[in-house]
């Protein structure tokens, strides 16, 4: 019994600890909780280098039932609709499907909408200054990666509601690649009418999770020998890519809050330069390594992708 | 608000600017001609900046909005045609109503590779320093820059190192759109790999 109660006190002890030395994790959970239980209608934008992609997004709680609409404004679009667990995809030229998921991955990593304690382990997290965004005040938590081989992320939240205002993906010299900026939100009692139309939609019939996850026995034809640390292979597979037909092995990891790809494919003829081209925090690098093509595509610095691209062979 | 009450809040902002030189009641503004009244406090404006080197504001939002409202209109997205017939022959479980928001933005027709290439195709310079020893491709040649294929001064050779930066650049395109779409699985595998090991862990 004392052993008991010592190990009760022991993990409450802990758990007490782990709650109140990080008031940059509460933040960023309050937010997370307030993204999934307020009503609210925001716009933003996305600025990668010199180009911009405007967004509104729209969430309403109605009962036990949260409906979320995401859609980029400009260009053929692209829209995000997250009825609780399930989340369809409409996009240009091709047929609209589901997903049995929680969140909606836009431009905002899902991770924040949720339990970001499972990142502890790879990044910090620490309570910056304050200021004004959005025409409210705010304070900046920044997400800090803990090695060189990833970006920080800085968010700045509502002091009041909680909610996100504005995001970068800063390099380790402090310089914003890619930043999300609201220009307006309006968080109101009730949900927006039109939102709750949604309701009576008929979506695809989500895929089937097991699906999902690929064919886990080709990931002896190649060896990746280096990734940084805590990054995990989620998927590998070979297949065509949609836009071209082109036939690649496939490898998705993450650490939990970037998706790193790696594609491997039969080479292109002519002179291959290997290189890296980057939009915002996106890197695409592509390696000539002889006989195939790797290409690391990911919200990665280019040297990692670079690193990550390289240390690619063919598994003997 | 008609039209015509907007104009007359806008003359009694102007008054105010005017102020300074004459007085006017309301009744002499709301009498005054529109038009030559904002003529007039316009001429009155660029005498004073010029005298006080301030900042002259012209609104021309008005008349945009007045011709933008007489533009025709090229790309109608109510009356589109490009409806993915496919998906309602499909059973009724599939049955998918295309989410019309208020238009049918989805199913414009525009090629994705295009878009795409909007996306990677702008920022093709070196982030920093550090990453400057990093060789950059040169899929889309910006102005102003030589890119590294254009050596070749003879138009076969040029022809063909534009077909192979095309392919090239195709394949990008394809690759962005691909981790952008399989991005959107990572999450669900993540919660469905962490479960197992969570059960793996309790076993």
């Amino acid at each position: 019994m004392k052993v008991i109660t010592f190990i009760l006190s022991l993990a409450l002890s802990f758990s007490a600890l782990a709650n109140d030395t990080n008031p940059a994790k509460d933040l960023l959970l309050n937010m997370a909780s307030a993204v999934h239980n307020r009503n609210f209608d925001a716009s933003f934008v996305v600025v990668k280098g010199k180009s911009m992609e405007p967004y509104r997004w729209i969430h309403a709680k109605q009962g036990n039932t949260e409906i979320e609409h995401l859609s980029l404004l400009n260009g053929a679009g692209l829209e995000m609709v997250r009825v609780d667990n399930q989340v369809t995809y409409f996009e240009p030229r091709s047929e609209p499907y589901s997903l049995q998921t929680d969140s909606i991955a836009g431009p905002i990593p899902e991770v924040l909408f949720k339990d970001i304690n499972r990142l502890s382990q790879h990044y910090d997290f620490v309570l910056g200054g304050k200021g004004r965004i959005a025409g409210r005040a705010a304070q900046l938590v920044r997400i800090e990666s803990k090695d060189e081989y990833k970006y920080n992320y800085w968010i700045w939240l509502d002091m009041e509601s909680s909610l996100l205002l504005k995001a970068a993906y800063v390099n380790h010299q402090g310089e914003a690649l890619e930043q999300l900026q609201l220009t307006h939100i309006s968080v109101t009692e009730n949900p927006a009418p039109m939102l709750l139309e949604v309701l009576n939609r008929k979506f695809p019939t989500p895929l089937p999770e097991n699906d999902l996850g690929g064919d886990t026995s080709l990931a002896s034809n190649w060896k990746i020998s280096w990734l940084p640390e805590g990054f995990e292979l989620l998927k590998s597979d070979r297949h065509k890519l949609d836009l071209n037909n082109e036939l690649t092995d496939y490898f998705l990891f993450s650490d939990g809050f970037v998706e790193v790809s790696v594609f491997i494919q039969r080479p292109l003829p002519g002179k291959r330069l290997s290189g890296a081209l980057t939009s915002g925090a996106t890197t695409v690098y592509v390696h000539n390594g002889g006989s195939f093509d790797v290409s690391v595509v990911g919200n990665l610095p280019s040297s990692t992708a670079k690193e990550i691209a390289e240390s690619v062979t063919r598994a003997l | 608000m008609t039209k015509a009450h907007l104009n007359k809040l806008d003359s009694q902002a102007l008054s105010a600017l005017l102020d300074g030189e004459q007085h006017l009641t309301d009744e002499t503004i709301a009498e005054q001609d529109v038009a030559t009244f904002g003529r007039y406090a316009l001429i009155g404006d660029t005498m004073r900046a010029k005298k006080n080197n301030q900042e002259i504001h012209i609104d021309i939002s008005d008349r945009v909005a007045l011709a933008l409202e007489s533009e025709p209109v090229y790309a109608d997205f109510s009356q589109s045609k490009v409806q993915p017939k496919s998906v309602d022959e499909k059973p009724s479980d599939t049955i998918v109503v295309p989410f019309n928001w208020r238009k049918p933005i989805a199913q414009v027709a525009i090629a994705a590779s295009v878009a795409m290439f909007a996306i990677i195709g702008v920022n093709t310079l070196p982030q920093n320093e550090e990453q400057s020893e990093i060789p950059l491709l040169q899929t889309t040649p910006l102005t102003g820059m030589a890119s590294p294929v254009s050596y070749s001064t003879e138009p076969a050779l040029d022809n063909a190192e534009q077909g192979l930066r095309e392919l090239q650049q195709q394949r990008i395109g394809a690759l962005v759109l691909e981790h952008q779409r399989q991005a959107r699985v990572a999450n669900s595998l993540q919660t469905a790999q962490n479960s197992e090991k969570a059960q793996e862990g309790n076993n």
